[in-house]
């Protein structure tokens, strides 16, 4: 495993590299404005959200290596609180986005409380019965009756009452392009809370864990409160996930809860990324997901098999990832050709 | 002496197997403790009866007065006991610093007092120049040093050494011996499982002799080497 992606950088290094981060962040929130609108700004929306659920199996998998692949289990518990809020309680869709987080949020740590005392592929297995269990109780009689079965619960999308009195092309408009400025300051803040936890002191003991737990335990590491205190920050991440989510893009089905759509995109980027460096699955999560719109009519419904073969090669050829060591080498690559020229002057 | 430690008949059994029968032995402050016996005696168990790897299912385990038995490991770290597993055991992909900046950073919740620490005990084990470096560039001494650094920070009052010299030249095995000499001037107690008797006997107080989860001996290293019953259980190593 690469030396860099476990090491904290200097300080300076650090605003070094924010300074880059911030304007290419600043590019990115005014595409609407230089006139990026339509599909792809709805696709952009997604990936964003796609972002939050992307770190948080990095977050947590990647440094502790208990592969949470119940991803879907949180996401989907937050859609479908979000959607039960609004339909059976009235809530509006924007007062119930933290609430139905939080309801996801607790429901998680209930159910994956248990799960954190085995080790290895029997947590995996674990934690993948229960969004395919959710699935299908879902779908099944009585429950199908309140959570509206196959067809899902549907509702009025975040904003919209504030949209209703626009023109259809003005309305359209306005609420895509808020939609990308709400996903995209979640996915900025979702970066830097994970990025700032996954190199603290804290994150260091979760790679810790990750390592060897019996030695973490032996040298003092709380173990059990590091696994607790990671999944819960992690899990916030899901559940935030799956609340927008669910918030944008009504009607709420039971898509969300099926691993292929909710944790393999996620995972892959994960692992070809470089699992627990952050900046790597960030970077393989837009790739990943940009490349499969732009080749939609190429790929189409074959995405799943792709994306696991590429998880294939990927665990076989290069289990460390690709984009984090690529990252590294181009940034150290711009900082000696920058030492190179200011030397010159 | 003040007792630090206190092993009461202490029993575990794997199964059908006896690991530790009614083990009793007593750990004074600042003394160095050897503990010897041929292969599947029963010295790791010990060892990891006393950090709370593994519990006991008889017996009481007593330190500074508290009876620590179903005590975490984690907790005994942060009351004061500190030990090296037996093997290299590092943390392979975390730089030095972080192998050794975790442990301190779980027991003292100020964060700069901890960096202190970090900073004492790569200093004590002559580490500071390599605090960058992977686990995978160092030598199996390095390594061994990393593992007494980490046992270090935490400020231990007793440290247990299972086979520290396993690996080392006869060069390394003076220095880590000239290093464990002076921190026990200082105060801190070891118990220190070792099959180099040659060093060992040289370096404790006394010595502690299991054999089939048993203590048959208990006295001064010379007295050990007199014993017959040690004797028939080294045949002859000694």
């Amino acid at each position: 495993m690469s030396r860099l992606a476990f090491s904290k950088p200097s300080k300076l290094k650090r605003v070094g590299s924010i300074l880059p981060a911030l304007f290419i962040a600043a590019i990115y929130m005014l595409l609407p404005t230089f006139g990026l609108r339509g599909f792809w700004l709805d696709v952009l929306t997604r990936v964003n959200i796609f972002l939050l659920i992307t770190l948080s199996l990095d977050l947590y998998s990647g440094t502790t290596f208990y592969l949470n692949l119940g991803v879907p289990f949180t996401v989907g518990c937050a859609a479908y609180s979000l959607a039960l809020l609004n339909r059976y309680l009235g809530v509006p869709v924007e007062y119930a986005i933290l609430p139905s987080a939080a309801i996801s949020l607790v429901l998680s740590l209930v159910i994956f409380l248990p799960s954190l005392r085995v080790r290895g592929a029997y947590f995996s297995i674990m934690s993948l019965l229960l969004p395919i269990v959710m699935a299908g109780i879902v779908t099944s009689q009585p429950f199908s009756l309140y959570l509206g079965g196959e067809g899902g619960i549907t509702y009025s999308p975040l904003f919209f009452s504030y949209a209703r009195g626009l023109p259809v092309k003005e309305r359209a408009f306005f609420l895509q392009s808020t939609y990308f400025y709400i996903s995209s300051i979640a996915a900025i803040i979702a970066f830097i809370v994970s990025y700032k936890v996954a190199y603290s002191d804290f994150g260091f003991m979760m790679r810790s864990v990750g390592q060897d737990e019996l030695l973490a335990e032996a040298s003092g590491v709380n173990t059990v409160r590091v696994k607790l205190v990671g999944f819960l920050i992690s899990s916030s991440l899901a559940s935030f996930a799956g609340s927008i989510y669910a918030a944008m893009r009504p009607p709420v089905t039971v898509d969300v809860f099926i691993p292929a759509n909710t944790l393999v995109p996620p995972l892959t980027a994960v692992i070809l990324g470089g699992m627990g460096t952050i900046v790597g699955p960030t970077i393989a999560n837009y790739f990943i997901l940009l490349v499969y719109e732009a080749l939609w009519d190429v790929i189409g419904r074959w995405r799943v098999v792709l994306y696991m073969c590429l998880l294939i090669v990927l665990v076989l050829l290069r289990p460390q990832g690709i984009v984090y060591y690529l990252y590294t080498k181009l940034k150290r690559l711009v900082s000696s050709k920058i030492a190179e020229l200011t030397a010159g002057v | 002496m003040v007792k630090l430690l206190v092993c009461d008949s202490v029993t575990k059994k794997f199964g059908g197997i006896v690991a530790l029968d009614k083990v009793s032995l007593e750990v004074s402050k600042g003394e160095l403790l050897g503990l010897i016996g041929p292969n599947g005696s029963g010295k790791t168990t010990l060892v990891n009866v006393i950090s709370g790897v593994i519990t006991p299912d008889e017996g009481r385990i007593v330190f500074e007065g508290k009876d620590i038995t179903r005590l975490k490991p984690h907790r005994r770290v942060a009351l004061g006991i500190s030990r090296i597993f037996q093997g290299m055991r590092v943390y392979p992909y975390l730089p030095v610093y972080y192998n050794v900046s975790l442990s301190a950073r779980s027991v003292y919740k100020d964060a700069r007092l901890a960096r202190a620490k970090t900073t004492w005990a790569l200093t004590i084990t002559r580490l500071l120049a390599e605090a960058g470096e992977l686990p995978i560039n160092l030598t199996p001494y390095k390594l061994r040093m990393v593992e007494l650094a980490r046992a270090l920070v935490t400020g231990p009052k007793l440290v247990l050494l299972d086979e520290p010299f396993a690996g080392l030249s006869p060069s390394e095995i003076d220095e880590v011996i000239e290093i464990v000499k002076k921190l026990n001037e200082n105060g801190l107690a070891f118990i220190i499982v070792e099959h180099k008797l040659r060093y060992l006997m040289k370096l404790v107080n006394r010595v502690v002799v299991l054999n089939e989860g048993k203590k048959i001996f208990e006295g001064k290293p010379d007295e050990a080497v007199s014993n017959e019953e040690v004797a028939r259980v080294y045949l002859g190593v000694l």
